[in-house]
């Protein structure tokens, strides 16, 4: 509780650039292999009257994908959409014990729900169900229980920063 | 049960985010009635079943890449050319502008930042009064989410299983209607002040085009696509993107490539905002139809409401509030699933209602004194939020005699709807 506040430059700190890099990387590749097949489909059909079998399916996971790969940065930068109407009238002491019970609780839902993730991704391999012909579907699904442990993470990981004094209220969530 | 539900409310008023309590939700409600809680992660993986969820993310990215770019700029340049030498014309102009812009950026704060910024100083130079010409700018910002290819109206379509074509058609009418009583007013207030912005000068309008040659196609292609039923949305959202990208990144090179991953990232946070709360209330609806939750709140209200009219404009009065305290994409995805079946039980038409739902939320951004676009556009002109308020009151009135208009004329709505 009594480390001092200088995250940048130490290991926690390139921990987080990294972890920044890295979702960006992967929702650009995610988002643009999404784009030039959404484009090939079109382009394909207007041309030649036909298209890619495999493809409306692999846009569909494409875009499961970019949903909780957004996800997780959401929870990074803290922009999940929320309502918050109280916590700003509040005192400042009050309010960080609210910001801290409600990421308490974000944190315990999203815990569940990537346990529960976690079965149904073990259920589905068990069965062996398959996706895109031949695919196992739990390599696709297993998108969910990372992200949503990730997700748990984030709002663990905040909780000392929201009980510490003197923390800036957060935005009011995006524009 | 119902302390469950008072417990939720009070953790999403002290900021909870909406995933969390729509999840909790869900959660709690399957293992009380004994089912197994994958059915939640099933429901989310359901976001992977949904083809027309493509259009989300693709039009999502090409709003923000164009916000990014000179669009705006040019967007106003050749609007002033073609009907700024009209009287009052400026004022039609940041109408005109916002509505197009509105509907292909989707959030309509981005609007009020983008083009208000523009346009403030022009009107105000135009001999426009600072309190009309704030006013103005603040309502325009939410103008033109009933037309294609807007969000909310894709989004309702989805959670109401209607068609998303109609919607668009639908749009059409209410749409136009808005932006009809906004320029009305508009003229009517500056009677005294018919200086026109300019002669008409094909010179100009020439420049202009020019200028702006390259993203004319755009809307014309869209809109055109996906009206005329040669596009599906998605495919229509899929030329959008690799238009906008190869005209703002290669062609008039305003968009730096290194500026790319942050716009990635900033607009698929919010894709991943809106659809993991869809995925997860994919979960909760269904808890809640299991529940009977619909038929119980049908009872209710038929209770004590017995009209259409009566019905509708309580409807209307929930919407505006809603409106104003959540995000337009929250609201629907919450909402829509508990009123279909009670408007239906009134004999409100799915593809009206939707209409309803998306021009009463547009005015819940202007309602004081919570509405977002208050705020927005508060920060973004540096004026008290008070004076952005009563500057925005007589459109608010305006708009809201024509959301009375769009919910008890239907035929405006359904005229040209076929299906």
């Amino acid at each position: 509780m009594s480390s001092a506040g200088l995250p940048p430059a130490d290991a926690p700190g390139r921990a987080e650039r990294f972890g920044r890099w890295l979702e960006n990387a992967l929702l650009a590749i995610v988002l643009f292999l999404m784009i030039g097949l959404a484009a090939a489909q079109v382009l394909l059909r207007g041309a030649f009257g036909g298209s890619l079998a495999w493809a409306d399916e692999a846009l569909r996971l494409l875009v499961l994908w970019a949903a909780m790969l957004g996800a997780i940065a959401a929870s990074r930068d803290n922009v999940h959409l929320r309502i918050d109407l109280l916590s700003r009238f509040l005192p400042a002491s009050w309010q960080r014990l609210s910001a801290a019970l409600v990421d308490l609780f974000a944190a315990g839902v999203s815990g569940v729900l990537a346990w529960q993730s976690w079965r149904f991704v073990a259920e589905s391999r068990e069965y062996g169900d398959q996706v895109l012909g031949t695919w196992p579907a739990w390599a696709f699904q297993s998108i969910l229980p990372v992200a949503f442990i990730l997700i748990t993470y984030r709002y663990l990981a905040g909780l000392p920063r929201q009980l510490r004094p003197r923390h800036a209220a957060p935005g009011p969530g995006p524009a | 049960m119902i302390l469950t539900s008072l417990v939720l409310v009070l953790l999403a008023v002290l900021g909870a985010p909406l995933f969390a309590i729509i999840g909790a939700g869900a959660l709690l409600g399957f293992s009380r009635s004994d089912v197994d809680l994958t059915a939640v992660p099933i429901e989310i993986f359901g976001i992977a079943e949904t083809p027309i969820l493509l259009a989300i993310p693709l039009f999502t990215f090409a709003g923000y890449v164009l916000s990014e770019s000179r669009a705006a700029a040019r967007l106003v340049r050749l609007s002033a050319a073609l009907i700024g030498w009209l009287p009052g014309g400026l004022a039609m102009v940041a109408v005109a502008t916002c509505s197009l812009f509105t509907a292909f950026t989707g959030g309509s704060g981005v609007t009020i930042i983008a083009i208000g910024a523009l346009l403030y100083p022009a009107l105000i130079q135009a001999g426009y009064g600072e309190r009309f010409t704030l006013g103005l700018v603040t309502s325009s910002g939410s103008l033109g989410l009933l037309f294609a290819p807007s969000l909310p109206l894709i989004i309702y379509g989805i959670i109401a299983e209607v068609s998303i074509d109609s919607l668009f058609v639908a749009g059409i009418g209410p749409g136009i209607l808005m932006m009809l009583a906004l320029a009305a007013f508009c003229l009517w207030r500056n009677r005294e002040n018919r200086r026109p912005l300019a002669d008409f000068s094909w010179r100009e309008v020439r420049a202009a085009v020019r200028e702006s040659i390259w993203e004319l196609p755009l809307p014309i292609v869209v809109l055109g696509g996906i009206y005329s039923g040669y596009f599906a949305v998605s495919e229509a959202a899929a030329m959008t993107v690799v238009y906008v990208l190869v005209v703002e990144l290669l062609i008039y090179r305003e968009v730096p490539w290194t500026r790319l991953t942050a716009i990635v990232r900033d607009s698929m946070v919010l894709v991943g905002g809106i659809l993991l709360i869809l995925g997860i209330s994919l979960a909760s609806t269904n808890y809640m139809i299991d529940a009977q939750v619909p038929q119980k709140l049908i009872e209710l209200v038929t209770r004590y409401i017995s009209s259409q009219t009566s019905f509708l404009l309580l409807l209307i009065c929930f919407l505006m509030l809603i409106g104003c305290i959540l995000h337009i994409f929250s609201a629907l995805v919450l909402v829509v699933p508990l009123m279909l079946p009670v408007a239906a039980q009134y004999g409100v038409n799915p593809v009206h209602l939707g209409i309803i739902f998306v021009a009463t939320m547009e005015l819940g951004y202007l309602l004081p004194p919570i509405g977002l676009n208050l705020y927005i556009s508060s920060y973004r002109f540096k004026k008290p939020v008070l004076e952005v308020c009563l500057a925005t009151l007589p459109f608010i009135l305006i708009l809201f005699g024509a959301v009375l208009l769009i919910t008890f004329v239907p035929a405006l709505s359904l005229m040209f709807v076929t299906k």
